[in-house]
């Protein structure tokens, strides 16, 4: 029962606000409060595109109350001076904003960093003052009146209580498609790229696709809410745009609490009553509006809904994970090879066959330079398909710089890589990602702000395909998806002997928990090839043989394995094949026997004793 | 018009001088810290209006009420980083900018209490005697401006190249962690920043006010203009801070000029955009790249 009430948690909640919104009117009869009750809601309708793009794709905008504005103002203008039909005008409003949002968001979120809120605040300023000054269309400062009510049918909006469950019964269904957002493959990815945007991008999220539809889908709930603001006061000006409007704005999704939709709905609603509370201390105002808003900050920094409800659920059960409730099957499938005894692998059991296999990846005179030095210069090897190759070398060689020319991270300068006979050194990549070759990195890079389950569901992306419409709407088969993305993830788990903390934050495991959840997420999706960036570089020696029994259960379920490594035992144990680096370019490639004969190899490991 | 170039390119380099102060103290703070300080506009407001009481409230002498003034700032930012920054339970970027931004809320509420919302204004340096220089009239104070934001740029350079103090500072900047390793006192370098930063903020605010009017907000529009400034020239950037100051200061100028001056705030954000757009490391920045 208790589990059915928590899976339900986000339900009752809905439902709660919603009777909420149906009471309110009744027991409040004075017009005042409705109307602070209103302009909450408009509010809300923006905060809650905010906190998606501020909590999850971790982008900040001090842009919205130029697109609140421009929702306003182009909504005013089409109706009143054009005559359109107020819906119509409330679309074209919203259509025109998204394409604003396009504008300033493909070339500022193409790149990783803050560019966006620069950009955002430029624009803001610019729609401000543009909207000052172009008077014979706006107005001017005075601002622009006698803009009409919205109508259904014979029903006119134009009471403040009327106006009331309009408003509310959109925030309504805007906060209901968020939270499905949320909690999707969508929500995850954006979540992901928060963490950390190369890692997701290797793990097949298209980061710059994905921020940009955040940003644009944010910027269009603030232009319908500033649609629905110009009809319900019939009079917009200048400056409930402007630009300390929009900081307002994301002020709101933090003092709530940035990563929750909840938390910026009680934002939202503190802060937009604040003002009036303080209204009694008129001109010592802003003073308290400032102070309130650092003492929140300083001392509350991860939101006041969020850590009211963190401490309360502490104090109710404590010692529970967070993270969302999966009963983890305590039986462990036949066919797992992870055990913890010591393995032996004794030469005569590599199928020296795997050498003469079609290659799974063809690296072809790759060079690759940083500055004025070249990290890799014309190196050439395969992978035959279904073997574990290594890349060894000494510290500096090219090894890191090679898989991440093959992933796509960097660009080779010259030559070209062909995976699975297509080239892909010209893919970005989480296209890459998709084809069916995934990596892990040298620095770990888990998603800290997930749980482990969460972080091995990302891994699914490139297998998936419900998309930000998909995931808002649930349709049946965006179920069937997320129930294979879930069984799949947990089933990776268990193959790499996590599946006991798969609801514990990922920030919470070891460092050698933390590499093998980057093999889990790496290997979800069933990919063709694998890149392991030194997976048991700093681990002892127990886990380094575990590692490599692992790497051998992967080979044995169809993957290749490139294998950057330096621990020669590992190394000659587990490979078919081994490629040696030196100073950016391959001295050797052979069988491990081979490579360990070869003159080159000696004289590169030990300096040329022999 | 093209005879008044000499005149939109002097006003240009004004107000430049005084983006490329406020650019400097947003890239000290940011390379200490690593975020935006939103309360450097307030820094520049107060540095005017505390030289309006020290001049002429309390009728100091000019050179004393101008100490007094950049020290009472100084202090205020110091301050901001004792009571705001360094408490913050939380050293996420995007809480700390926003601490900033509540801190500049709350100083601005102060100042309003404090001086009142009126229009005030401050007496030139030297005089009003306009001076005639390669076709263009420019006035003593405008000689003052440059005067002092060369002396301000060259002594930081000083201090950054050749003290001990400026040395740790930029160690800090790039690697907090490493420095501290080091044995150098992080904290005091960010409380250093700050002090620092105030002073510029306060320098900017005292030598423009004389050409334009006082308001317990006057910083802000310039502020902003400074922040665009610091972006134009590679955030964090102390020299690009200075060219972006003065490039954006000429562009504004000639755009006012040239092409309409109702819609000069527009140019200046238009090319903060354009730089975002086309060359977002700014014109003297590179990219940072992440190791995996």
């Amino acid at each position: 029962m208790r589990r059915l009430l928590r899976a339900n948690k986000s339900l009752l909640r809905l439902v709660g606000l919603a009777t909420s919104i149906a009471l309110f009117p009744l027991l409040v009869s004075n017009p005042y409060y409705l109307n602070v009750a209103n302009i909450i809601g408009l509010n809300a309708i923006i905060v809650v595109g905010l906190t998606l793009l501020i909590g999850y794709a971790g982008q900040v905008s001090l842009g919205h109350a130029a697109f609140y504005g421009l929702g306003a103002y182009i909504s005013a203008v089409l109706t009143v001076s054009h005559g359109f039909n107020p819906w119509l005008a409330l679309i074209l409003a919203a259509l025109i904003t998204s394409l604003i949002a396009v504008i300033i968001g493909i070339p500022t979120l193409k790149l990783q960093g803050h560019y966006l809120v620069m950009a955002t605040l430029g624009f803001n300023l610019i729609a401000n003052i543009i909207i000052v000054q172009w008077d014979s269309v706006t107005g001017g400062p005075s601002g622009f009146p006698g803009i009409p009510p919205l109508k259904i049918g014979s029903l006119s909006f134009d009471s403040d209580g009327k106006m009331y469950f309009l408003i509310w019964s959109v925030l309504f269904v805007v906060v209901l498609l968020a939270l499905n957002l949320a909690n999707s493959r969508v929500g995850r990815g954006l979540k992901a790229l928060h963490a950390g945007e190369s890692a997701a991008n290797c793990v097949g999220i298209p980061t710059s696709a994905y921020k940009v539809k955040m940003f644009v889908f944010s910027a269009v709930l603030a232009s319908l809410a500033g649609s629905l603001y110009a009809h319900y006061l019939s009079f917009v000006s200048p400056k409930t745009f402007d630009i300390f409007f929009s900081v307002e704005l994301v002020t709101m999704v933090i003092v709530g609490g940035m990563g929750s939709i909840w938390g910026g709905l009680f934002g939202t609603g503190f802060l937009t009553s604040l003002p009036n509370i303080l209204h009694y201390v008129d001109e010592y105002k802003d003073i308290f509006y400032g102070l309130i808003l650092v003492l929140i900050l300083i001392f509350v920094p991860e939101g006041l809904l969020v850590s009211a409800s963190s401490r309360l659920r502490s104090k109710r059960n404590p010692g529970e994970n967070h993270g969302r409730g999966y009963d983890a099957p305590t039986q462990r499938p036949e066919n797992c090879l992870s055990c913890n005894c010591v393995p032996h692998y004794p030469f005569e059991c590599l199928d020296l066959d795997i050498m003469l296999r079609e290659p799974i990846l063809r690296v072809h005179n790759v060079s690759r330079g940083f500055g004025g030095v070249l990290a890799v210069s014309e190196v050439s090897f395969d992978i035959p398909e279904g073997s574990i190759t290594a890349l060894i070398g000494p510290n500096g060689a090219g090894k890191t710089t090679i898989i991440n020319v093959i992933s796509g991270v960097n660009r080779s300068h010259h030559g070209h890589i062909l995976f699975a006979k297509r080239r892909i050194d010209c893919l970005r990549p989480y296209e890459i990602a998709r084809m069916g070759l995934t990596r892990t990195f040298q620095n770990v890079q888990v998603f800290d702000n997930m749980t482990v389950l969460e972080n091995v569901m990302v891994g699914m992306h490139p297998k998936t395909n419900s998309e930000f419409l998909i995931s808002m709407m649930r349709p049946p088969s965006f179920t069937k998806e997320e129930k294979e993305i879930r069984d799949r993830s947990m089933e990776s788990l268990i193959f790499l002997n996590l599946e006991q903390s798969a609801n514990s934050p990922a920030r919470e495991l070891s460092f050698g928990d933390q590499k093998r959840l980057e093999i889990a997420r790496a290997i979800v999706s069933d990919p063709r090839l694998v890149l392991l960036d030194e997976p048991v570089a700093g681990l002892n020696m127990t886990e380094s043989f575990e590692i490599a029994d692992l790497i051998l259960a992967m080979r044995s379920r169809g993957m290749s394995v490139l294998l950057v490594e330096h621990d020669i035992n590992v190394v000659m144990r587990i490979s078919d094949k081994v490629v040696v680096l030196n100073y950016g370019t391959k001295i050797a490639d052979g069988t491990p026997q081979e490579v360990q004969n070869d003159r080159d190899v000696l004289n590169a490991y030990l300096g040329g004793v022999l | 018009m093209v005879d008044h170039l000499p005149q939109f390119i002097i006003a240009g380099l004004t107000t430049g001088s005084i983006y490329a102060l406020i650019a400097l103290g947003f890239c000290i703070i940011h390379n200490s810290t690593g975020i935006v300080n939103f309360t450097q506009v307030d820094f520049v407001s107060l540095g005017g209006l505390m030289m309006y009481t020290l001049l002429l409230g309390l009728g100091l002498p000019l050179i004393l009420a101008f100490i007094l003034a950049v020290m009472a700032v100084t202090a205020t930012g110091a301050l901001v980083e004792r009571l705001a920054i360094r408490p913050a339970r939380s050293r996420a970027v995007i809480i700390l900018i926003f601490i900033t931004i509540g801190t500049s809320i709350l100083m601005r509420g102060v100042f309003k209490v404090l001086w009142g919302k009126n229009q005030m204004g401050l007496p030139h340096f030297s005089g009003e005697d306009p001076i005639t220089l390669l076709g263009a009239t420019l006035l003593p104070q405008n000689l003052w401006i440059f005067l002092i934001t060369f002396l301000a740029v060259g002594s930081l350079q000083f201090f950054f190249g050749r003290t001990r103090m400026g040395k740790a500072m930029r160690a800090v900047s790039f690697n907090r962690r490493a420095a501290a390793l080091m044995g150098i006192n992080v904290n005091l370098i960010v409380l250093l920043s700050f002090a620092l930063s105030g002073a510029l903020g306060a320098v900017a605010g005292i030598i423009i006010v004389p050409i334009t009017t006082l308001s317990y907000e006057i910083g802000v529009m310039l502020g902003l203009k400074g922040f665009a400034a610091a972006v134009l020239g590679g955030y964090g950037n102390s020299l690009g801070a200075v060219l972006g100051g003065l490039t954006l200061g000429v562009l504004e100028s000639l755009g006012a000029g040239l092409i309409s001056s109702a819609y000069k705030d527009v140019i200046a954000f238009g090319i903060l955009l354009l730089v975002l757009f086309v060359k977002p490391n700014g014109l003297l920045g590179y990219g940072d790249s992440e190791r995996l």
